[in-house]
């Protein structure tokens, strides 16, 4: 086993090494961060006026947030999250020299590279993607939109997500270092178990919707088509199955990623450790019950929806026992407001705005008024969207010196980061009241007279968007310019800050037997840790 | 310890009990029993912001590290402050569940004493029936009191939203759905498509009239005779065709600008089209306008308006009735 780092354009092309994967994924997932921006800004600056026509007609506003939507979830955040912290963490986390299967790893990956091709060339080519990220037919089958990129992105992208899934969820059971027991796994590596679990479930059934999706359109199936006998709200049904947990598939790993940036900058063991590992599965399992919430309004029974009401709320149990856990962890903890650290506190004030208006989706009987409204915008883009992109950026930084060597430019990390958060507290909060009013989403032209509130929205989009930006300029800016980092600057207790940075090839030199779990900041000394 | 839990569960369900009540002897304005609840939850969720913000901003105050290796305090948790955790929000839930789950009864049961009146929705706009068989277009006249309104669609999905009576439905094709409202106050309330259809989405604009029962019962009668003396001169036809195919959702007949300019005073007007050239409004210009739209567009536009293919008799009767509206 050689341990000298090969290098070159051929190294990375044909590489199998999860770190290399992890480093692509990374920059193709933040390259489609910023086309998913740039659209954001275009949807914004259309808003400028909200009578006539700015910069785009209604056509290409439908294909700004059909491609925004796409790109920000499928392309941007779940990759980030399972392609580039999962392979580059995993293995470092649990003391692994490589996932199980390396090379089935770099397949996962190239099916995602070209998935996005074929996304963007959806933009681009005529026929483009106009039915929002969600596809519903019978428009996607009877509008005009060339549906067909639709489905092979999401084939060849979900082709990519179980083969990373069964590629992750091996490497995590069979390969942990000896003494690596799962109650001292990092609950990075316990939110990305959950996410690749909901993925394996999920996915197929999404890639089953879609393909009758296809069938309808080009083959005259009519699978969908209520008119003849088929019916349409069984693909909303289909999609949602897999959709809605997917954004647990990205909640969880944050939700890990947030315990682990605490506990290092509050240098105190996470609080409750068990019981947020619990949290994580449990909301893996329950996140299945609660598709239906997608179909509050569409004609479903009415005592299922009931039913999927208490599915849905009963979410903000475990999740609120994340959050009190987090504020117990920084109880008595040693704070260092480091840029990573402020990236995990912006983000629980963010996500607490968005789960209290997400209780309120949730339940029936106010949702049946602010359903598919501009309140929904408002709320995902708090809970999910911003927040959690925002905690990538968090994540990024906290392991740059990681898996760069190199120091972050903490000065410009903190002014990014103040900017984005005061854009991002902003930049939806006008669009509750339209939502209220029962204004919906997707909407090219709305009311004149939430002109006042909509100027508030684009302005601060506008600020949020810079943040971002100032963000990924530093990140490029280090990445070539950065001092060296050393191997630990962080002095954390984590396995992947034990070793040197960038890591060895192989990572490890030999795989270490694990004697305690990465949290044990300050344990008293007369109680000497026992190696087993 | 499970019998604390066991416990504390059935005290939530007894606090709960007047909820259920309530919704036992149904109150039968939805609106109020939905505006209620959105204050039940504002309150309960503005307590919950606080409890999470007000000691994050404490903590990361009071233990800001004080030197360099200074550690945290060394604590594993404390399993009856979890519990507690999970066991506030749990009764919270439950009763913000139970709370609104009435509130949703009240949204879709049908109460006995009712009008039933029809919707079909169809890109772009929205064909209302009312009891009597009278058929209108983007404008539902009921009589006050409680409406059903049975909904489908005759082609993608779109949606009958009302948010002044605070209830939504989808229209599927194929399918039925329904909702109801309490038609309290006479008065024009506004009418959305809250499901994504395409690009004249935001313009699939309508609005439900609510009339006191004699006037209703006049504009029936109105209605009934007109279509009774039906022998229809080419502008009044022109006008039946501009309300029936929907043209009105996205033109104003006033001076409004709304998808599409206003159609009022069109007539040898010299419009700029979207690559600089002019045109004079005439016959032919309306009549390859309605039949092939983005053959010629209107600078400042989408390309939203669907072509229809009419018979040269009914071109022309629009042109007709274009010519009448200044
Ligand atoms: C989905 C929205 C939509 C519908 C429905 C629609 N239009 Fe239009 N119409 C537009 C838009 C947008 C324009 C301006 C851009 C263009 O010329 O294509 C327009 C332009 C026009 C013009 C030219 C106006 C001018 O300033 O010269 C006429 C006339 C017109 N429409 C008539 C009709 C008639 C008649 C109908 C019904 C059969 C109709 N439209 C239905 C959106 C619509
Ligand atoms: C500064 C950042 C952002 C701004 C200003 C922004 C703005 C918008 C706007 C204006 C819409 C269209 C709303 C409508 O008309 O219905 C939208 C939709 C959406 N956004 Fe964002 N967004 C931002 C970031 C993100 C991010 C990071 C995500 C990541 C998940 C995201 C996910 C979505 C999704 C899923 C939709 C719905 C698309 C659809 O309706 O099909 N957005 N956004
Ligand atoms: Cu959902
Ligand atoms: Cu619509």
């Amino acid at each position: 086993m050689t341990t000298a780092q090969p290098t070159g354009f051929k190294s990375w092309l044909f590489t199998t090494d999860h770190k290399k994967i992890g480093i692509m994924y990374l920059v193709t997932s933040l390259v489609f961060f910023v086309v998913g921006l740039l659209l954001a800004f275009v949807m914004r600056t259309e808003q400028l006026d909200i009578t006539k026509k700015v910069i785009i007609d209604a056509d290409l506003y439908s294909t700004a947030f059909t491609i925004h939507g796409a790109a920000m979830v499928l392309f941007w955040m779940i990759p980030v999250l399972t392609g580039f912290f999962a392979n580059y963490m995993i293995p470092l986390m649990i003391g692994a020299h490589d996932v199980a299967f390396p090379r089935l790893n770099a397949l996962s990956y190239w099916l995602y590279v070209m998935a996005g091709l074929i996304a963007v060339m959806a933009l681009i080519l005529p026929g483009r993607l106009d039915t929002g990220w969600t596809g519903y037919p019978p428009y996607s089958i009877v509008g005009p939109s060339n549906t067909a990129f639709y489905v092979f992105a999401v084939h060849l992208l979900g082709a990519s997500s179980i083969a990373g899934a069964v590629n992750f969820i091996t490497t995590i059971i069979t390969l942990r270092a000896p003494g690596m027991k799962w109650g001292r796994l990092n609950l990075t590596v316990w939110g990305l178990f959950g996410g690749f679990i909901i993925q394996l479930v999920g996915v197929p059934v999404l890639a089953a919707a879609v393909t009758l999706l296809l069938f309808d359109k080009y083959l005259g199936t009519s699978f969908y088509d209520g008119t003849k006998g088929g019916s349409p709200i069984l693909y909303e049904h289909l999609f949602w199955f897999y959709a809605h947990p997917a954004v647990y598939v990205v909640a969880l790993p944050v939700f890990g990623i947030v315990s682990d940036i605490i506990s290092t900058f509050a240098r105190k063991k996470v609080y409750g450790y068990t019981s947020m590992a619990i949290a994580i599965m449990i909301i893996t399992v329950v996140g299945f019950e609660t598709w239906v919430h997608h179909l509050y309004v569409a004609g479903t029974l009415n005592w299922t929806r009931v039913v999927f009401m208490w599915g849905t709320i009963a979410i903000g149990v475990p999740t609120g026992i994340k959050t009190f856990n987090w504020l117990a962890t920084l109880h008595k903890g040693s704070i260092e407001l480091t840029t990573p650290m402020l990236h995990a506190l912006g983000f629980i004030s963010l996500f607490t705005i968005g789960g209290v208006t997400g209780i309120a989706n949730g339940l029936l009987g106010l949702d049946i008024q602010i359903h598919d409204t501009q309140w929904v915008v408002a709320h995902f883009h708090y809970v999910l969207a911003i927040s959690m992109s925002m905690l990538c950026m968090g994540g990024i930084y906290y392991w740059f010196p990681k898996f760069t060597g190199k120091m972050y430019n903490e000065k410009l990390g903190k002014i990014a980061f103040w900017i984005t958060l005061i854009g991002a507290m902003i930049a939806f909060l006008p669009q509750h009241t339209l939502g209220l009013d029962g204004i919906p989403r997707r909407y090219w032209k709305l009311p004149a007279k939430y002109a006042p509130e909509m100027r508030i929205a684009v302005i601060f989009s506008y600020i949020t968007i810079a943040g971002f930006l100032m963000t990924l300029y530093n990140f490029v800016h280090s990445a070539i310019k950065g001092e060296k980092a050393p191997a630990n600057p962080w002095n954390s207790k984590s396995l992947e800050w034990q070793i040197p940075s960038p890591p060895p090839f192989y990572n490890f030199e030999k795989i270490p037997t694990i004697t305690e779990g990465p949290y044990e900041y300050g344990k008293p000394a007369e109680e000497p840790a026992k190696s087993h | 310890m499970l019998k604390q839990v066991v416990r504390l569960l059935m005290a939530a369900l007894v606090v709960s009990i007047p909820y259920a009540a309530a919704a036992a002897e149904r109150v039968v304005d939805p609106v109020k029993s939905w505006d209620n609840h959105l204050k039940t939850w504002a309150v309960v969720g503005t307590v919950v912001y606080l409890t999470v913000t007000i000691p994050l901003i404490y903590f990361v105050f009071k233990y800001r590290r004080k030197h360099k290796d200074e550690d945290g305090a060394y604590i594993e948790g404390n399993t009856g402050l979890e519990i507690l955790w999970t066991i506030i929000p749990m009764i919270i839930i439950i009763m913000l569940g139970v709370q609104s789950w009435a509130v949703f009864n009240d949204l879709r049961e049908v109460p006995k004493d009712h009008i039933e009146v029809k919707v079909v929705a169809f890109m772009y706009g929205f064909e209302m029936y009312t009891p009597e068989g009278i058929k209108t277009l983007n404008e539902l006249r009921v009589p006050v009191g409680n409406v059903k309104v049975n909904l489908t669609s005759k082609d993608v999905i779109h949606n009958f939203a009302l948010p002044a009576f605070r209830t939504r439905e989808d229209m599927v094709a194929g399918e039925n759905t329904y909702l109801w409202f309490y038609a309290k106050e006479p008065g024009e309330y506004p009418v959305y498509c809250a499901e994504f259809c395409g690009s004249g989405h935001s313009s699939m604009l309508a609005k439900v009239i609510v009339m006191k029962k004699e006037d209703y019962e006049a504009w029936v009668k109105s209605k009934q005779s007109e279509a009774a003396t039906a022998t229809l001169t080419p502008e009044a036809k022109g006008k039946n065709l501009v309300e029936s195919l929907a043209c009105l959702g996205c033109h104003g007949i006033a001076g409004e600008t709304k998808a599409g300019p206003a159609l009022n005073g069109l007539f040898g007007k010299t419009e700029e089209l979207e690559d600089g050239t002019k045109v004079v409004v005439d016959d032919a210009f309306i009549k390859e306008k309605i039949a092939d739209p983005k053959a010629k567009p209107i600078k400042g536009f989408g390309h939203i308006m669907p072509p229809n293919m009419l018979t040269n008799e009914e071109y022309e009767a629009i042109a007709a009735y274009l010519k009448t509206i200044k």
